[in-house]
């Protein structure tokens, strides 16, 4: 077979700059569980604009759906969860982190009806559901790729006080694709673009996939073999609003930026059919942009060596409108999904950056009912992570059938809880959160603050923002190692895998050993002045599992500390096998 | 289009003793000699690829595809070698007289001169896009339900942090081996001895089985449990990566890193290992090209030379396929410190082993060596080759969900006259 040719013939018909393109809380052990706080206001009914929501409760349509999409789903269902279930998936999911045992015990304890739903609200408004978010949205945007032209931590505070904020997706989209890395305030938000080094394929590629759910790679060169919906143009309609702009560095600063040309079309022509194209800067199927008439002056400030360019019409400026236009279903539709995978563990459609018709959701209407909603509430991620978090479909236990086809049918059907591979930032944290490793931290920045402010150190460490900055600082090199230990590359993904050197760190890491070292407060040393096995059993399993232990599970702990005859290590030893158990690796 | 010469199956006719006979190599293990984990690995009909990357671009003219007297031929004369016709760089005299066992490309164009682009071109086969390397499409289509030893091993000097798995699974990343260092965390801690590692595993395979019992997901918890026992038996290996290498072998391979890394290298594919790739630093040679290459390869062909003798001693050369690569080859023209800079245009690749023909040229440069004359071949054709030979199909699909991924870039094919 003779080879194909697969080179993409790009004309510029004014070429860019010749090389500009390329540059080459958690709340923690010592949590104390606060009144709920009012409210958000973004999750109060004033902030929804009712005369476009067409229906009452968002939640209970999705369960609506969810069921009647599937004929035999009340056979399939399983039962909603006990509440030590829904205790530690609403923690991991809207915190980031399992709840410490005295959490869990008091809310076990709690006879209220209304607990569940106050424990979402008091979660998703703590100062831990904006790191958590941060955590997930670095992720999503940028896929754990190693970049430094914006450092990461002004990327993660904005990340993390836009959520706090609770910023519209659509707003937030717009920061990014609009930034320049000039502006200050918004340099943040270039870490997208900057620490991809601009690269157009990749960018082009990446918006496709974060912003829209569509992988058009294979349209870089020619209209999709395998996928219809994919075309050539969708693709240099994407990279048409980016192609005049190119990195410029700041002779002052150093700093890398974007500037921008004032003219300059994509043309492509397709290397299987030598067809030639041409297109406006556009998103998808929607209406090409046309640049204006040319104003008499191009360029607010004309590029130069040590000058940015500015056009008076800048593409680029553009790219933002029309990504979060009313028009763009796409768009709307990749964010909806990606939240339900968060939170069900898979998305409508899989995987979450190849949607097309012939991969179509595998349930059309809560798809299309989600993301009609959230343009209603107008891009309000916390009230629809809210409304996600209500649902049954959410709560649901995690036992399914035994029958192993019946289960696959269950999981698909979403009938039961699936299971979520704890992110590498969950299982740190959740890990120390176990151990009470966090108390020796907590307690040490506790220490730090006194020495250093000691007439205001008893106010501010009450302070639930100040206690989550802190033990985040504290923990931080523990938290980046498991992360580095646990994380590949790439963005979301519902799959899980698991390596040797990941359970080599489990079983003879020092970090592990490091947390089981019994020393004032943490859970070793709680274990060892417990009197009885049972109650030593129980602060164990709540402890790491969440849950109390069941009989036969009391009866093992009771054996474990009889058949060894040192007290302590039995206890190290138990509460390692917990946490290197499938039960802690995963959300269930 | 044209093979330079027959691909008759020299080395069945031809015993290599008659050309290495009073060589140290002499004393490999043959016939009933194999140990217990030899005979083991040839008898369980796993393939497998042993890569040796020559780190920085080795010179095609100082290598493979010597030019003596002409224009940018440099100072080395050719020499003949253990197949008739066929002549490469006298700086690599052993493996002249195991020219039969292995096949040159001499018309590889990756039209690139990037050292990463370069790599990952050769590795994924494609030219752009994220698409797993050769060890890792190995480990997860070569390597049996339950291998020994993590299917892709790279022992190298430095880590470049590469996605290597894609969108395979983790488990068929490349585990990296610095030096013959085994992986981190492969001794169990200070406080736990056996008895106690036992106990508290128990502990934790009675919570996994009952955990076990309950999701909808068995795969995940499956793949879960995998990571553990793949590390026990890593960690039942620690001897691998401990033991001394013996006092022969340090004679027939050399006291330097890259002859101990290739102990090592044998000692992992007698073990279950499915690719391993070994990386021999120190080409990308832009100043003083000649006195480098002098004694890099010096190192490089008699180390390499003892592992493939012990490879094709103990019969597994006939299941493992050998390459010897670099990300480009050396630009014709020298530079003003008698160096050669980065050439991806025209430069050879060398491989052998399971399911190629051995012995055979396949290409050509033109007399000066500054273009490829005849063959052009790209990454993508090497890909194709390799694991064709393998028996792989590579115009399948990719065994994953929801995205159909050929296995090999469809825009190129093998290259039909090295298969056996």
């Amino acid at each position: 077979m003779p080879a194909r040719r697969l080179h993409t013939i790009v004309v510029l018909t004014s070429m860019l700059i010749a090389g500009a393109r390329f540059g080459a809380p958690t709340e923690g052990a010592d949590f104390t569980v606060p009144p709920a706080p009012p409210l958000p206001t973004s999750i109060a009914p004033a902030a929804v604009d009712q005369s476009e929501s067409q229906i009452g409760s968002l939640h209970d349509e999705i369960d609506r759906l969810v069921s009647a999409a599937t004929p035999d789903f009340d056979t399939l269902a399983a039962p909603v969860s006990s509440d030590e279930e829904f205790i530690r998936r609403v923690y991991l999911d809207l915190s980031g982190t399992i709840p410490t045992s005295e959490q869990a015990r008091t809310f076990l304890k709690d006879s209220s009806p209304a607990k569940r739903e106050a424990l979402i609200d008091r979660l998703l408004s703590s100062p831990q559901h904006a790191r958590r978010m941060q955590y997930v949205f670095d992720e999503m945007l940028m896929e754990r790729r190693v970049g430094t032209d914006v450092p990461n931590a002004e990327w993660e505070t904005w990340l993390r006080d836009s959520f706090r904020d609770n910023k519209p997706w659509d707003q937030l989209v717009t920061e990014i694709l609009s930034a320049d890395g000039a502006d200050e305030k918004l340099r943040p938000a270039a870490k997208f673009y900057l620490d991809r080094k601009f690269d157009i394929d990749l960018v082009t590629r990446d918006i496709g996939r974060v912003f829209l759910g569509v992988d058009l790679e294979c349209a870089q060169c020619h209209d999709h073999p395998n996928i219809d919906d994919y075309l050539q143009r969708h693709y240099y309609g994407i990279s048409a609003f980016l192609k005049r702009s190119y990195v410029f560095t700041d002779s002052k600063s150093k700093k890398k930026m974007l500037g921008e040309k004032a003219e300059g079309d994509v043309k492509f022509t397709s290397v299987f059919t030598a067809e030639e194209g041409q297109t406006d800067p556009r998103v998808m199927n929607l209406p090409g942009i046309p640049d204006p008439e040319a104003a008499k002056e191009l360029y607010i400030a004309k590029p130069a060596g040590k000058v940015r360019g500015i056009p008076t019409y800048s593409r680029r400026m553009q790219f933002a409108k029309a990504m979060i236009t009313a028009d763009n279903v796409d768009f709307r539709t990749n964010i909806v999904n990606r939240l339900w995978a968060l939170m069900m563990g898979r998305g409508l459609v899989e995987p979450l950056d190849i949607r097309h018709s012939e991969n179509a959701p595998s349930h059309p209407e809560v798809l299309k009912l989600l993301a009609d909603e959230f343009l209603a509430h107008k891009y309000d991620v916390r009230w629809l992570i809210h409304e996600l978090a209500l649902t049954t479909t959410y709560q649901r236990s995690s036992a399914a059938p035994s029958d192993s086809d019946q289960a696959t049918k269950a999981v698909d059907a979403f009938a039961c809880g699936l299971l979520k591979p704890l992110s590498p930032e969950q299982f740190a944290w959740s890990s120390v959160v176990a151990t009470g490793f966090t108390t020796v931290t907590m307690r040490a920045q506790e220490a730090a603050l006194q020495k250093a402010e000691p007439e205001t150190a008893a106010a501010k460490q009450t302070d639930p923002l100040w206690r989550e900055e802190s033990l985040h600082k504290g923990l931080k090199s523990e938290v980046d190692l498991v992360v580095t230990r646990f994380a590949g590359q790439g963005g979301q993904k519902t799959s899980f895998e698991a390596t040797a050197d990941q359970a080599l760190f489990q079983i003879n890491g020092p970090n592990v050993e490091k947390w089981l070292k019994p020393q004032d407060g943490v859970l070793t040393d709680r274990l060892q002045k417990l009197d009885s096995p049972a109650e030593v059993a129980e602060e164990l399993y709540i402890a790491v599992l969440s849950r109390l232990p069941t009989v036969d599970e009391t009866a093992n702990v009771t054996e474990y500390l009889d058949s060894v005859s040192d007290r302590p290590t039995a206890i190290r030893e138990m509460t390692w096998a917990l946490l290197s158990c499938a039960e802690f690796r995963f959300n269930h | 289009m044209r093979r330079e010469i027959g691909c008759n199956r020299i080395d069945h006719e031809v015993s290599r003793r008659s050309f290495v006979a009073g060589s140290a190599a002499g004393a490999a293990a043959v016939g009933g000699l194999l140990t217990p984990a030899q005979a083991e690995a040839v008898k369980s009909g796993q393939k497998r690829i042993l890569q040796v990357f020559l780190q920085g671009g080795v010179s095609q003219f100082e290598s493979w595809d010597p030019k003596p007297g002409t224009k940018y031929g440099g100072p080395f004369r050719s020499i003949p070698t253990s197949v008739p016709g066929t002549h490469i760089s006298e700086l690599l005299p052993h493996t002249a007289q195991r020219m039969h066992l292995l096949s040159i490309v001499r018309s590889v164009d990756l039209k690139t001169n990037d050292h990463r682009i370069g790599r990952l071109r050769l590795e994924k086969g494609r030219t752009t896009g994220e698409f797993p390397y050769v060890g890792a499409v190995a480990s997860k289509y070569l390597a049996p339900p339950n291998p020994p030893l993590p299917g892709y091993l790279h022992i190298t000097t430095r880590g470049l942090e590469d996605n290597t798995n894609a969108f395979l699974g983790a488990q068929h990343a490349q585990l990296k081996l610095l030096g013959v260092n085994a992986p981190e965390n492969l001794a169990r801690p200070a406080g736990i001895n056996e008895e106690a590692a036992q106990r508290r595993n128990e502990f934790r395979r009675l919570a996994n089985e009952r955990f076990a019992g309950r999701g909808g997901q068995p795969a995940f918890t499956e793949a879960f449990d995998s990571s553990f026992e793949m590390a026990r038996r890593l960690m039942k290996r620690k001897s691998l990566f401990e033991q001394e290498p013996s006092a022969k072998d340090v004679e027939r391979y050399g006291s330097h890193p890259f002859g101990v890394r290739c102990i090592l290298a044998r000692e992992l594919l007698n073990n279950g290992a499915t690719c391993v790739k070994v990386t021999h630093h120190g080409y990308d040679t832009h100043a003083e090209n000649f006195n480098f290459h002098l004694e890099q390869l010096d190192e490089f062909d008699k180390t390499f030379c003892m592992l493939l003798d012990d490879l094709h001693d103990s019969g597994m050369l006939e299941s493992t396929l050998v390459l010897v690569y670099s990300e480009f080859g050396r630009t014709p023209k020298l530079n003003q410190r008698y160096g050669r800079d980065h050439w991806g245009a025209s430069f050879s690749v060398a491989l052998g082993g399971c399911g190629i023909v051995p012995g055979a040229v396949v290409g050509s440069t033109n007399a000066d060596g500054t273009e490829v004359a005849k063959r052009e071949v790209r990454g993508g054709h090497l890909f194709h080759t390799y694991f064709r030979a393998l028996g792989l199909d590579t115009s399948a699909n990719h065994d994953i969900t929801g995205r159909p991924v050929p296995i090999g870039d469809p825009a190129a094919a093998p290259i039909e006259e090295l298969l056996a």
